[in-house]
């Protein structure tokens, strides 16, 4: 390596450094994750109307999401985090390393509910026009009518009631507001514990 | 000398009789039941909505749901939520209905303890004598399971349960749940909810140093949860600034999604996987449209 690239690249560093101080205080590893989760944070913003029924649905729009959550998610995510990266202002909480495992299970989930989501897009919502009745359809379908898992008969034993071992493909069955549930519900399930809330 | 002596006399027995007299105070009142058949399936649904799977349940500890809950951490000790299958030791299968209705409604076990008020019995007086009996059957249909999740280790002297009766004496009264004739059908369905069953309040309305609720910081918030959690305020003024209309909320309530595209954290997710995702789509609407004061039934602002 000569002499000059080995300068612009260091003058390269100091400028990108500078930028990423200057947006929000984050800086390196933080930074990147903060700017991973808004992503995925204004993805999940796009579609919510559709799925909520406030918006007209649109398949492309929805896969667009689901695949740019997908590309954040699993290990995209969890390499974002090395152990004691609690720079301010980060919001993870240091059970994030004592629990890895669980934190990194997550991780994995959020990307097959990703990808499920990408593939059931063209299946559009569940019964357009009058929603879901509540349980059905949320974990799978057909819950309805069996009080034995509205007590928790069905209660599943992964992370944020999500069915253990669920393909995206399996996933990718579902109506596409029961994924993406499946999917905000995982993102929902990490806030829980990993993430201080600064209400 | 003497005197004072004789002056610390008399107040230690004074204050050993109140002693005494908190401990062999009656509290509760007999239950008797007028209904006896239950619908199974519209208790179960009242126990989703009442947040007693998500509490009596942990998922990540590889139990059985209801077997007991993940231990709830606070500044009097840390609580666990027991086993509630129909096991005759380890949970509720040697109850009598009655039992049920009293520990549900009134805070008080079988055995006439006081329960803490980590059990927000305060906000389920308001179930009728058919929600009850709707409820036990859905209990006594979850199979008998030999486990429990651990036991409450409360610091003295938290741990005297007879000074619950106190507490109960001054904070064991959960907001109101009656409907209000001006109001819509949605709005009242959705104070029963919020403010009975739901208890909302539980986290959402800050507590003093007793672990009361304030009643005049209603739903304005609290910064001292269990496990040193937020939960934020949800007046309708603090929900609409935040971007929420009826149908956002009611849509939060089941996807656990915020207007701003984040999603709820700090225990929130988990009342929403467990809990109110589990609700029909009226209920959710009934619950936003009370907690935004929507006056318009359908309305949306």
């Amino acid at each position: 390596m000569t002499f000059r690239k080995l300068f612009w690249s260091g003058a390269a560093l100091v400028v990108l450094s500078a930028m990423a101080l200057a947006h929000s205080g984050a800086t390196g590893v933080v930074k990147e994750r903060m700017d991973a989760m808004k992503s995925m944070g204004d993805a999940i913003k796009r579609i919510k109307p559709m799925m909520s029924g406030e918006a007209a649905y649109n398949a492309d729009v929805v896969r667009q999401a689901a695949q740019r959550i997908a590309t954040e998610a699993g290990e995209a995510m969890t390499r974002k985090f090395p152990e004691g990266s609690t720079d301010h202002p980060s919001e993870t909480l240091p059970r994030t390393w004592q629990e890895w495992e669980r934190f990194t299970a997550l991780a994995d989930q959020l990307e097959v509910a990703a990808k499920g989501l990408d593939l059931a897009a063209g299946n559009k919502r569940h019964g357009d026009g009058h929603m879901m009745d509540g349980q059905s359809g949320m974990m799978g379908g057909g819950m309805m009518g069996d009080q034995s898992d509205m007590m928790g008969g069905g209660m599943m034993m992964g992370n944020g009631g999500f069915p253990q071992g669920m393909t995206a493909k399996q996933i990718g069955q579902m109506p596409a507001d029961g994924a993406f549930m499946m999917l905000t519900q995982t993102c929902s399930a990490c806030h829980d514990r990993y993430r201080k809330e600064d209400s | 000398m003497h005197r004072s002596l004789t002056i610390v006399l008399v107040l230690l027995s004074v204050a050993g009789l109140g002693g005494v007299s908190l401990v062999v105070w009656p509290i509760g009142e007999v239950t008797r039941l007028a209904e006896r058949d239950g619908d199974a399936q519209r208790g179960a649904y009242l126990a989703r909505a009442g947040g007693c799977i998500a509490c009596h349940s942990d998922p990540s500890s590889g139990r059985p749901a209801l077997t007991g809950g993940a231990p709830i951490k606070t500044s009097f000790g840390s609580f666990v939520a027991p086993n509630l299958t129909t096991d005759e030791t380890f949970g509720i299968g040697g109850w009598s209905v009655e039992d049920f209705a009293r520990a549900v409604r009134q805070g008080i076990g079988p055995d006439g303890a006081p329960y803490y008020p980590a059990f927000p019995y305060a906000f389920y007086g308001h179930l009728t004598d058919k929600d009850i009996i709707d409820l036990w059957a859905a209990f006594q249909s979850v199979p008998p399971q030999e486990v429990i999740g651990g036991d409450n280790d409360i610091v003295f002297p938290f741990n005297l349960r007879f000074g619950l009766k106190l507490w109960r004496a001054a904070f064991a009264k959960g907001p109101p749940t009656a409907p209000n004739p001006e109001q819509s059908d949605p709005w009242n369905r959705g104070r029963w909810l919020v403010n009975g069953l739901a208890h909302c309040g539980a986290c959402h309305t800050d507590r003093n140093l007793a672990g009361g609720r304030r009643a005049s910081q209603y739903l304005a918030g609290s910064d001292d949860l269990p496990g040193g959690g937020k939960a934020p305020p949800i007046r309708p003024e603090h929900l609409k600034e935040a971007g929420w209309t009826v149908t956002s909320l009611a849509y939060g309530l089941k996807s656990g999604v915020m207007p701003d595209g984040d999603t709820f954290g700090g225990g929130m997710g988990e009342v929403v996987r467990h809990s109110t995702a589990w609700l029909s789509e009226a209920d959710r609407k009934a619950m936003a449209t009370y907690l935004l004061n929507e006056v318009k039934t359908g309305g949306d602002g």
